[in-house]
């Protein structure tokens, strides 16, 4: 028997004069208990969908459904063409006695779906007061409960906290606490863990896998991530363009895949498993020496507060090649990218740029992480390109034409999409014209600061594959900054990993990719999902750790070391030297020689942990 | 917080002393002698301006002003002998005061509700119809507005009294010409800022949640949507409190408006010091009130204050 079973249920929204199918003829079922994944590109429909069966959808869209049955109670949503305000109404009676008590839903972005100005505690007892009868007093322990079950630590103090005063995983953890408030029978959780680090990820998944185990809830776990599908879900629906074009358990889609939409996400998924060569360096472009940022916080009365974005970075670039840059949010990677085009100027140490740079004015170019803020929705594709001409140049109209021309046919456009405006263009599009609008001043070091991470797994790869089709061809440097490890390793020879504002591992990313050293970098690539139930399965759980605000203790010990399993005394009295072995160098106290023994001549190391 | 409301405090102080500085310069830079009537022959003028210290060189006279301020003394009026300023200004301010308050009360109350009322409705009819008061309300006068009261309640209907204050019905047509003008601006804010608000995220949580509308529009969205509406009223509030010539004087009611301008009609320097002083004050403490507000009510910025 089914717990929640939908049949036929499509959504129409309406344009001026466009009408636009986002769900088409969709029918499934729930049963009691169970995880089923939905899995699809965005724009394929899957959360436009459950937001229709809890009817969160706003109101211009055109939702018509044959049935909605919850438990065989029906909870159809009347069809608004024919239905009067009375069905409306009763139906949006029946919807608040059901959402948040019988179905809850979890989001994407936790930041944006708390609202910022209450505090947490009040918006937990507001769902348990809305169904239950009972005192604010008896709400807010059982608050304090469901903050606990979800894995935050001293609840209490939790509970007079605003939103914005939480790391995102703990964010998301109160979403996850306030959709269990009622106990409710199923949960949807619409990408939850989309927006989040890969070690915060993971625990986020270990929790709906714990509720899922320890109160019987149906999760409804909605998602791209292939990944995230093959580790949680035991039944999948696969989506594409609003319809349901496969269903099926997770082996079967994973293993034995029928529709071609689905061996074409596999594939997708797959290639960005393999491994990337190893190449020799080329002489160095770019070295970064010592590199320190640090910002200071001047209070009215109290003291200065410093803060350590960067601490002491070093490394180095070479001719032609992709350096990538890995880390969680929040630990630096951004700041050392500014301060290598000088958007920021370091505290401490110093940036060697070996180039040509009596030719350049420019030799660094940056591409930006979001390309719907960053071009300016005024200005004409042609303009955009044009203005860095314009500024460091002078060449003359024909010139700049023909530059212009040069670049858009390198990217992938035409000269015709030189008249429009960025908003003709989709999302991958627009990170086409942002790599045109970096490249268009000839620069030899390009700083990717997360260029694919707004962009769907299937734009992703071919922006990947432009970007080094146009290193084959102009021989272009690459700074590759990006928090997702699928996209360095796919892209990046060699890449280092930065945590709380230090590297902590550097080296060719084939031989950390298969072997790591670091404890962190270790902790980091276990985190990786793989598009592969059996193997999610055999992979062991996570640790359990409070995650917290990526903070430097000043200047002492090791950053990682209160998060590390393997930490030892001297880790949390002083920092680590740099270790270096052939081409790989790591700063941990397992590979020092008080730790792993004298190096004789003929030593070769090997992974500590 | 403490340091940041020090910090206001300050910089409130500051900018009084260049007010005053300013005021007082420019009032000394007017054509004209306070006390040139036609009928004072030469002689008697400089008598009674050596009297008030006028005929001594400037910048002593700002010196001697700045101490008696100093002092809490805002000095005597020159155009009637023997009163203070300080006693014009209790005498005069209690009647502005109460009008204007309750003038931005009522504005607040009236603007949010149509606001949100606007905002909310599906009603084209309604939506059409509030848009459109808000229209008239900003764009006609308050003396229009205030005159138009008059003759419709006070001389057709002879309902409402018309002039002065004597008891509670007065204040009525007043307080109602003063808010117009600012409710319909709260109302073209709140109307915005709620729809706004009204589309975001942690309004559909709030709806996953199983609040009712009208919950979630109270616990949630007005209390994101108030706070520039607040940054509106704190201003608008001092701007009313401090009186309004134009409709003091259609109601003939004996409050600050009508005293300042009669001030500098006269050339009475001290007390156009005198009440451009205290303006100056009550527009900065309420500015700073509404600062500390905003603060309580957005956490977001108590933070940054910290």
């Amino acid at each position: 028997m089914s717990l929640l079973r939908v049949e036929d249920l499509s959504v129409q929204f309406h344009d001026k004069d466009r009408r636009q199918e986002a769900v088409s003829h969709l029918s499934f079922e729930v049963c009691p208990g169970e995880i089923v994944g939905i899995v699809g590109e965005s724009g394929s429909g899957k959360s436009t969908g459950m937001h229709a069966v809890l009817g969160l959808l706003p109101e211009k869209a055109e939702v018509a459904c044959e049935r909605i049955l919850l438990d065989q109670r029906e909870i159809t949503p009347p069809d608004l063409k024919l239905a009067d305000r009375k069905a409306v109404k009763a139906y949006e009676r029946t919807m608040e006695a059901v959402r948040g008590n019988e179905i809850a839903m979890v989001f994407q972005d936790p930041l944006t779906y708390l609202n910022p100005t209450v505090k947490i505690g009040r918006q937990i007892t507001e769902t348990i007061r809305a169904h239950k009868k009972c005192s604010q007093k008896e709400a807010l322990e059982h608050a304090e409960e469901l903050l606990d079950l979800v894995g935050i630590r001293k609840a209490s103090q939790r509970m007079r906290q605003y939103p914005f005063e939480l790391s995102g995983g703990m964010r998301q953890r109160v979403v996850i606490a306030i959709a269990l408030a009622c106990e409710p029978k199923l949960l949807i959780a619409d990408e939850p863990t989309t927006a989040l680090d890969v070690t915060v990820q993971g625990q986020i998944l270990e929790l709906f896998k714990k509720i899922s185990q320890e109160m019987g809830t149906a999760i409804l776990f909605v998602s791209h991530d292939l990944g995230v599908i093959a580790s949680l879900c035991r039944r999948v629906l696969v989506m594409q363009a609003g319809k349901l074009v496969e269903e099926g358990t997770v082996e079967d889609i994973f293993y034995e895949p029928r529709h071609p939409y689905t061996r074409k996400l596999l594939a997708q998924a797959s290639k960005l498993q393999k491994l990337p060569e190893n190449v020799k360096a080329g002489e160095p472009l770019l070295r970064i020496e010592h590199v320190s940022k640090f910002y200071t916080d001047i209070g009215y009365w109290k003291k200065q507060e410093k803060t350590e974005a960067v601490l002491d970075v070093s490394l180095q670039i070479g001719r032609g090649e992709t350096y990538g840059l890995v880390g969680e949010s929040g630990c630096g990677k951004s700041t050392l990218a500014k301060m290598v085009t000088g958007l920021l100027k370091p505290t401490a140490g110093r940036i060697v740029y070996e180039g040509e740079k009596k030719r350049l004015k420019y030799p660094i170019q940056m591409v930006f992480q979001d390309p719907y803020a960053s071009l300016n929705p005024r200005m004409t594709i042609g303009d955009i390109l044009e203005e860095p001409l314009l500024l460091n140049t002078e060449d003359s109209k024909e010139e700049r034409l023909r530059k212009i021309e040069e670049l858009l046919k390198l990217v992938g456009l035409t000269l015709e999409d030189a008249q429009k405006y960025p908003r003709a263009f989709s999302g991958g599009q627009r990170q086409r014209i942002g790599i045109a609008r970096a490249l268009i001043l000839e620069p030899e070091l390009l700083i990717c600061d997360e260029p694919v991470s707004a962009l769907d797994v299937s734009i992703q790869e071919q922006i990947l594959s432009l970007l080094e089709n146009i290193q084959k061809e102009r021989g272009i440097s690459y700074l590759f900054i990006s928090h997702d490890l699928n996209v360095v390793k796919r892209i990046s020879r060699k890449m280092g990993v930065m945590y709380a504002g230090s590297l902590v591992e550097t080296g060719s990313t084939k031989e950390i990719y298969s072997d790591p050293w670091h404890p962190y970098t270790k902790a980091l690539l276990s985190a990786v999902l793989v598009p592969d139930p059996w193997k999610a399965r055999r992979k062991k759980g996570v640790l359990h750790t409070e995650e917290k605000k990526v903070e430097v203790p000043l200047g002492r010990g090791c950053p990682f070391a209160p998060r590390c399993g393997y930490a030892m005394a001297c880790c949390f009295t002083g920092r680590p030297d740099w270790y270096q072995f052939e081409g790989r160098k790591i700063a941990c106290f397992l590979y020092s020689e008080e730790h792993a023994g004298r190096r004789s001549g003929s030593m070769k190391m090997t992974s500590q942990i | 917080m403490f340091g940041y409301t020090c910090k206001r405090v300050f910089i409130g102080i500051l900018s009084l002393f260049v007010l005053v500085t300013a005021a007082f310069f420019l009032t000394r830079m007017m054509p004209g002698s306070p006390f040139q009537t036609g009928n004072v022959s030469e002689s008697v003028l400089t008598s009674m301006e050596e009297e008030y210290g006028l005929n001594e060189p400037v910048f002593k006279q700002y010196a001697t002003y700045l101490s008696n301020l100093m002092h809490g003394d805002l000095g005597i009026s020159f155009k009637k002998p023997g009163v203070r300023v300080s006693e014009v200004i209790t005498r005069a301010w209690p009647a502005t005061a109460a009008l204007g308050a309750l003038a931005i009360v009522l504005a607040a109350v009236v603007g949010t509700l149509l606001g949100i009322w606007q905002a909310s409705t599906k009603k084209r009819l309604v939506k059409g119809g509030i848009f459109f008061s808000t229209m008239l309300g900003t764009g006609i006068p308050n003396f229009v507005i205030a005159l138009l009261l008059m003759l419709f309640f006070g001389v057709k209907l002879k309902l409402l009294p018309i002039a002065g204050l004597t008891g509670a019905e007065n204040y009525i047509l007043p307080v109602v010409s003063l808010a117009v003008y600012p409710a319909a601006v709260i109302t073209r804010l709140m109307r915005n800022t709620f729809q706004e608000e009204m589309n975001r995220d942690y309004v559909v949580l709030a709806k996953a949640k199983g609040l009712s509308w009208r919950r979630t529009a109270v616990t949630h969205i007005l209390k994101n949507a108030w706070i520039p509406v607040l940054n509106y009223i704190g201003p608008a509030a001092a701007f009313l409190m401090t009186g309004s010539f134009v409709v003091e004087s259609v109601f003939t009611i004996p409050g600050l408006g009508r005293e300042f301008v009669n001030s500098i009609e006269n050339r009475d320097y001290t007390l156009i010091l005198g009440l451009t002083i205290f303006m100056g004050v009550t527009v900065i403490g309420i500015n700073l009130l509404t600062d500390l507000l905003c603060a309580w009510l957005d956490p977001r910025v108590r933070r940054a204050y910290r």
